[in-house]
């Protein structure tokens, strides 16, 4: 019941941020508390009650396939890519054990090996990638959400609505699996007793992993940080048009499905409300008192820019308006990256600036 | 460019002046001591070269972030690389006679932001990446001919970060991070399921592989990324681990040309706080005292290289920088300070720029 209850409250606060007034400057640990207990848990639980659902819809039709049944599956698989897009940048915990991140979405595939993996089971009819254990056991590219865009928006994808589709459907209904239970083991993993939310949320000098407050904050704020340049380097960059190269709408995430940029929605307003609603940004003396607005007029700009963007990535990178949207989210994740990895870091008094910020 | 003013009220005019190969390296004895990457107080980038005392020599304007430097005084020229995936080096004068010569990466090729030259002085060698087929190669710069490029020679791995020149003068070792990266992504890891680490001793003469040391036990997933070697020619190396953050395993080992590869046991209170993360490694003049860093834990650790043990660990916020100084070893850190560590009683100083990861000692 508890948690049903933090999802319908995440639900109702989704859209709220904008409209909040300012608190007074809060402690870190009411910071530390916000971020695991308003965002981070039930961005966990909304991605594990969506994939339940996508994993139900996939066993549905793969049980009695049709048009409908193909297009609920899809429509689930939608949501799944919406709700993980507000847990992908939360690159701590549970999510970067046992190599889940690139299980649940190996991005970006480069030299497109996953393409390649999936047709090869496809073509071979690969029983073993039918079954949970199998498919666990295989190539991370093979487990996630690139490959279960494949089956069912991909080459062949239409054989799901009738018997034909038998096999694929059955790789598919594997793969919501896999996306399900380690879903589960996210919001297991932050309700751990003893675990990472309550290390994050005090943290203290004995613990391997959050030894002061101030290396908790750090770990909030480098979210945004690095978020903001993954966002940019990983969702933007690479199949947009530049000086060097033409644009290759093909290299997008998720461009079958054409939910490439509600993706990068959700990856925004997921960070944004990391910012908002853990109150990080106002946790800082007087004179930066200004900077929680400041980040927030970053992410507005951003979701304006967002709202411009309403072809599909192939004909946007085409068109001369949301082309330039595209460009202008370029800059905006490079100011937000910049604003919070330095600034806000800065006045926080974090570490997070220069020799410590990201490794090498 | 350079700062000339600061060059030049630290060294005497009329001693820059001149630039005869002995003054030269006079003036590298008595002045400059340190040199290394920094950000400035603005947010720029450069490398800053300091005397014995700490005092700014020379500062060199990059166009951006740096991250190792590596100096000949064979050569008399230094050269900071670019921090991974930059495409530039820069090539100074350490003596302010002339100005930087920029050098930039051939097309289909980064810098990894390490090097070294030969003995002689006469060619550079850089790590850099032929990132589209995710191979590391060593670029060969004629030092003797405005630094160009002579061609490349495989490390027979991704991702290779420091590179260093064995005592024997022929071998380079490389570090192999084993970490698949690509300018199209800018800093994204592109294999961390399946990367694949190594060390490998290449004879720099024509580019044979010599060995290749990989640790073995499921440790896949340890970048082997800096190095330092000891008295006894033992390559001592730092990782940084890739897998589940609630895994601690070891990180600190050395390599050597006889096919050993080992990592040491440090106790779990130094492994916990080290967070994963080695940023730098330095061994002592004597080359009997290894140090690392890691700037994730701010922690510093001496390791007696004989005994395999720590023999000191110091906290140092940020601090990553580090080089032999005297009978211990100086660290620098992401927060403009520089300390003595160990036996070394330097008095703590503070700049207004922040070190870089890496601090050279010339």
């Amino acid at each position: 019941m508890r948690i049903l209850l933090i999802a319908v409250m995440m639900l109702a606060l989704g859209g709220g941020v904008q409209g909040q007034s300012l608190p007074k400057p809060m402690a870190a640990e009411a910071v530390l508390r916000a971020a695991v207990v308003d965002v981070i848990r039930p961005s966990v639980i909304r991605f594990d009650a969506v994939s339940r659902g996508l994993k139900s819809a996939v066993g549905s039709l793969c049980a009695e396939p049709d048009a409908g049944g193909l297009a609920i599956a899809r429509q689930e698989f939608g949501q799944v890519v919406v709700a993980y897009g507000k847990v992908d940048f939360l690159r701590l915990g549970p999510l970067m054990e046992d190599n889940r991140a690139d299980r649940l979405f190996f991005w970006p595939d480069r030299r497109g090996i996953g393409l390649k993996q999936v047709q090869a089971i496809l073509a071979e009819q690969d029983a073993l990638a039918t079954d949970l254990a199998g498919l666990k056991a295989k190539s991370v590219a093979v487990q996630g959400l690139g490959a279960l865009e494949f089956v069912l928006f991909g080459t062949g994808s239409e054989s799901l609505s009738g018997a034909e589709g038998a096999f694929r459907c059955a790789y598919g209904s594997a793969i919501a699996a896999n996306i399900a239970e380690i879903a589960k083991a996210l919001v297991a993993g932050w309700y751990l007793p003893n675990g990472v939310a309550d290390r994050l949320q005090a943290p203290r000098a004995e613990y391997a992993d959050y030894r002061s407050n101030i290396e908790a904050l750090e770990e909030i704020v480098g979210l945004v940080a690095h978020g903001s340049e993954a966002l940019r380097d990983k969702h933007l960059k690479p199949f947009m048009a530049s000086a060097e190269k033409a644009a290759a709408p093909k290299l997008a995430a998720f461009w079958r499905s054409g939910l490439t940029m509600d993706f990068v929605r959700a990856n925004i307003e997921g960070m944004r409300a990391l910012v908002a609603l853990s109150g990080v940004a106002r946790a800082v003396g007087e004179k930066d008192q200004g900077l929680d607005n400041t980040i927030d007029f970053e992410f507005r700009n951003a979701i304006r820019a967002l709202d411009l963007v309403t072809l599909p990535v192939a004909e946007a990178v085409a068109d001369d308006k949301q082309a330039k949207a595209l460009d202008y989210l370029v800059l905006v994740t490079g100011s937000l990256q910049g604003i919070v990895g330095e600034q806000l870091s800065a006045a926080l008094g974090l570490s997070v600036g220069f020799s410590a910020l990201d490794g090498d | 460019m350079w700062q000339r003013r600061a060059f030049l009220q630290a060294a005497g005019a009329g001693f820059a002046a001149s630039l005869m190969p002995g003054q030269s390296l006079a003036l590298e004895r008595t002045a400059l001591v340190f040199a290394s990457a920094v950000q400035t107080a603005k947010g720029r980038y450069g490398a800053v070269l300091l005397g014995e005392a700490g005092e700014l020599i020379a500062s060199i304007d990059l166009p951006d972030r740096g991250h190792d430097v590596t100096i000949s005084r064979a050569a008399g020229r230094g050269v900071v690389f670019a921090r991974q995936p930059g495409t530039f080096a820069v090539v100074f004068d350490p003596a302010g006679q002339e100005a930087p010569l920029t050098l930039t990466s051939v097309t289909g090729r980064h810098f990894f932001g390490h090097g070294v030259f030969s003995p002689d002085g006469r060619l550079l060698y850089a790590t850099e990446s032929d990132f589209d087929a995710a191979q590391g190669v060593v670029g060969i710069y004629d030092a003797t001919d405005g630094y160009r490029r002579l061609g490349e020679f495989p490390t027979h791995g991704t991702g290779p970060h420091e590179m260093l020149l064995m005592p024997d003068g022929v071998t380079l070792v490389v570090a192999n991070g084993g970490i698949e990266t690509h300018p199209d992504y800018g800093r994204s890891e592109l294999n961390i399921e399946t990367m694949d680490p190594s060390v490998v001793f290449i004879d720099r003469r024509d580019g044979a592989l010599v060995g290749q040391l990989r640790l073995d036990g499921g440790l896949h997933q340890l970048s082997i990324r800096h190095m330092a070697i000891d008295a006894r020619s033992r390559v001592w190396f730092g990782c940084q681990y890739k897998g589940a953050p609630s895994q601690s395993p070891q990180l600190v080992g050395y390599a050597s040309m006889d096919g050993v590869i080992k990592l040491i046991d440090l106790p779990s209170d130094t492994l916990r706080d080290l967070r994963n993360y080695v940023g730098s490694v330095a061994a002592s003049a004597d080359g009997n005292t290894i140090a690392i860093s890691s700037p994730e834990g701010d922690l510093l650790v001496a390791i007696d290289a004989d005994a395999g043990q720590p023999r000191l660990v110091q906290t140092l916020r940020s601090g990553c920088g580090l080089a032999a100084d005297g009978a211990g070893f100086v660290a620098s850190s992401g927060m403009g300070e520089l300390i003595g560590v160990g036996e070394n009683e330097r008095a703590p100083q503070h700049y207004d720029f922040q070190f870089d990861n890496h601090m050279l000692r010339v």
